[in-house]
């Protein structure tokens, strides 16, 4: 029963919108707010990872963020300029774009975010105010060298054709990029869960989770396991920021601050190191932020954090947290 | 009592007592307040007083700071959220009432006070009871709905655009006071006194409560909660006190913004740059030093009134190089490194640096520990 206490909330949530709006609008927006949580789940999965295993607070993680999405802006740019892989009307091209968008920003993301972890964040493990300090001010660095590089202004993010419009099933209207965000954010979520579960280094990653100096007496490098994790992490991110270019058709040099606070809110929820915590609040924060914004638009940011509080005061460690 | 019967405690605080005239803080400090109020009297020039004024108050603003985070150990990103309560809290009693009086400034203030109060008590209920952690991550939800809540609702705050109040009486831009030993006395100079002693008076408090029966407890927590708890204190009760109270002194010292540059908008006094401003004036200044924000704040307001002119020099001398230009235009990437680099190679910043520089030079003859302030491992908790 107590297991079953937050899902039957999460579905009462759920379900309550519909009795203030017809049935099409309220699968329109429920596809848009899963969309939005799947893809906020890719910013907070990482930041939730981070703190489980190594007790960090990474600030920067919505700057890895914002790097993403602009890596995967300027090769989406290229291939659309070059060769037309945006506008052309292949699903293969189009696919191969969105593809070649990703597979940038991540890799880029790996590097960024191995370079912090050594450079940044080793220094000072063990002390959270000033990781917290410290990975605030590679924040400010980070986005200031977007704006030096790709200057201070939004631009707008070429979306692949096959990606654009909608489906019209039955009547209703299902718009076709946040879809691909829901398949991806759940293809995501199963492979972060067999990662964990099924191989040897989610093992490892797993017990450091619970006991990091057993892990050590047992003879893993346990700071080997840190910096792979901060590097999937941050890929992670980056794969975020590149799908919510897309989805919201644009990029910001502030966009990550924005998101960051979303992954804050939906940790806090989900409970500070479970992964799966991260999916169901992420989905809460999205699908309520959709639906709040339809009804009363000013009270939509307002809604997230009035149910952040009242899990708060439910459950101090959030649903699925250890309370470690 | 005997020497014999004083607790370790109490000796300790006799030898500062002893020790407090002898060293060059306090003359210093004496040195920074008569330097401010000469200012209007010696230079004329508004750009300077209004620098002066703005030093004035973010020193005492990042001081309050530094007790929610030096002397506390929890980091709060809703520390601007508390300063723009106070700013928005006077310039709507002032502008929404009809004509200013000195009832609406003190109601303005009063009431900036208590929503404060309120907030930071249930932000602190809500997160302190887990995780000091938690407390950083809500508090910077807050800000950010806070920052938008004021956008937003623009039939009370004005939105984008903000509040332009008007003061009363004396504080004025019209008030004439005649002359005063040559000097005009105008509505600017009262406000600036004003503000002047306003913050002196914070300044005194924030001392007494640091070094009050709390404000050691309080440090006790930051060293080592664990051992706080087991002493016996309920650690999250002492925490919620202290941000509290840095809240409620940052929303006084939003009120007197206000007053000085009679605007307030969401970006002013909200806005996360008034948060990373904050945090590169603690820093630079000295987390857990109380007067760093002194330092840190008229190295960095006097810095950001300097760059414009540094910008157009720099434009000049590099013309025609955009990645030159774009450089130059983005020197809040410069405080950032600076900002990173102060973190790692001077955790204690400039004050502490110095403190600490001192007391390896002149080791103190007495066993207890040199310098009253700050703690013996330095500003850095590891809770």
């Amino acid at each position: 029963m107590r297991r079953a206490a937050p899902i039957l909330a999460a579905a009462a949530l759920f379900v309550l919108p519909l009795a203030f709006m017809d049935a099409r609008t309220y699968v329109t927006l429920t596809v848009a707010g899963l969309a939005m949580g799947m893809l906020i789940f890719l910013v907070a999965a990482g930041l939730t990872l981070i703190f489980g295993l190594m007790d960090v607070l990474n600030f920067a993680h919505g700057a890895v963020f914002s790097w993403g999405a602009y890596v995967g802006f300027s090769v989406a740019l290229l291939l659309n300029q070059r060769w037309g892989w945006a506008t052309a009307p292949s699903v293969t091209l189009n696919v191969l774009l969105l593809a070649a968008a990703i597979l940038a920003a991540m890799v880029v993301a790996v590097g960024l975010g191995i370079l912090l972890e050594r450079v940044i964040v080793r220094p000072v493990y063990g002390r959270h105010m000033f990781q917290i300090l410290i990975t605030l001010g590679a924040t400010i660095v980070i986005e200031e060298l977007i704006r030096m590089i790709w200057g201070p202004n939004d631009q707008v993010m070429p979306v692949p054709l096959t990606f654009q419009g909608s489906w019209d099933i039955a009547d209703v209207i299902v718009l076709r990029f946040p879809v691909v965000a829901i398949v991806l954010g759940v293809l995501v979520y199963l492979g972060i869960t067999l990662l964990l579960t099924r191989t040897r280094v989610g093992l490892i990653v797993r017990a450091g989770v619970e006991n990091r100096e057993m892990i050590q007496a047992l003879g893993h490098n346990i700071y080997r396991y840190f910096t792979r994790v901060f590097a999937a992490g941050s890929a992670l991110a980056a794969l975020g920021g590149v799908m919510w270019a897309m989805f919201s058709q644009s990029v910001r040099p502030a966009m990550g601050g924005e998101q960051l606070i979303f992954a804050f809110i939906v940790v806090i929820i989900g409970g500070l190191g479970s992964v799966t915590g991260s999916l169901l609040g992420a989905l809460i924060v999205g699908l309520s932020y959709n639906y709040v914004a339809f009804l009363v638009p000013k009270a939509a940011i307002g809604i997230n954090m009035a149910i952040m509080v009242l899990i708060l005061l439910l459950r101090p460690t959030g649903l699925f947290g250890s309370g470690k | 009592m005997t020497e014999a019967r004083l607790t370790p405690v109490q000796r300790a605080r006799q030898a500062e007592r002893g020790r407090r005239f002898r060293q060059p803080a306090p003359y210093l400090r004496l040195a920074c307040l008569v330097l401010a109020a000469l200012v209007p009297l010696v230079v004329p020039s508004f750009q300077v007083l209004d620098l002066a004024a703005k030093i004035a108050i973010f020193a005492a603003l990042v001081a309050s700071y530094d007790v929610v985070l030096g002397y506390t150990g929890i980091v709060s990103f809703g520390h601007a959220m508390f300063f723009g309560f106070g700013a928005y809290a006077v310039a709507l009693s002032l502008g929404k009432f009809g004509a200013p009086t000195y009832g609406h400034l003190a109601a303005g203030f009063l009431a900036g006070v208590a929503l404060s109060a309120t907030i930071s008590v249930l932000i602190g209920a809500f997160s302190l009871r887990v995780k000091a952690i938690f407390f950083a991550m809500i508090t910077l939800a807050f800000a950010e709905f806070a920052l938008i809540l004021a956008v937003q609702l623009t039939h009370i705050t004005g939105g984008e655009d903000g509040l332009s109040p008007t003061l009363p009486g004396i504080f004025a831009v019209s008030y004439e006071g005649g002359r005063l030993g040559g000097i005009p006395v105008t509505g600017r100079l009262v406000t600036y006194y004003f503000i002047l002693a306003i913050c002196l008076v914070l300044f005194v408090v924030m001392a007494r409560f640091i070094h009050s029966p709390l404000g050691r407890t309080l440090q006790a927590i930051r060293d080592n909660e664990l051992r706080a708890e087991a002493l016996g204190f309920r650690t999250f009760v002492f925490q919620i006190a202290s941000s509290s109270f840095g809240s409620v002194v940052a929303t006084v010292l939003g009120g007197c913004y206000v007053m000085w540059v009679r605007y307030a908008n969401p970006e002013s006094v909200l806005g996360i740059h008034v948060m990373l401003d904050l945090l590169l004036m603690v820093i630079i200044g000295g987390i857990g030093t109380l007067y760093g924000g002194i330092i840190g704040a008229t190295f960095l307001l006097t810095s950001q009134t300097l760059l414009p002119h540094l910008r157009t020099l720099a434009a000049s001398v590099f013309a025609g190089s955009m990645v030159m230009q774009r450089m130059t235009e983005r020197w809040l990437l410069y405080f950032g490194i600076l900002f990173i680099l102060m973190v790692f190679f001077f955790p204690k910043g400039v004050i502490g640096t110095v403190r600490d520089a001192l007391a390896r030079r002149a080791p103190s003859p007495s066993s207890s520990p040199p310098h009253p302030d700050p703690p013996a491992r330095g500003g850095c908790p590891t809770r």
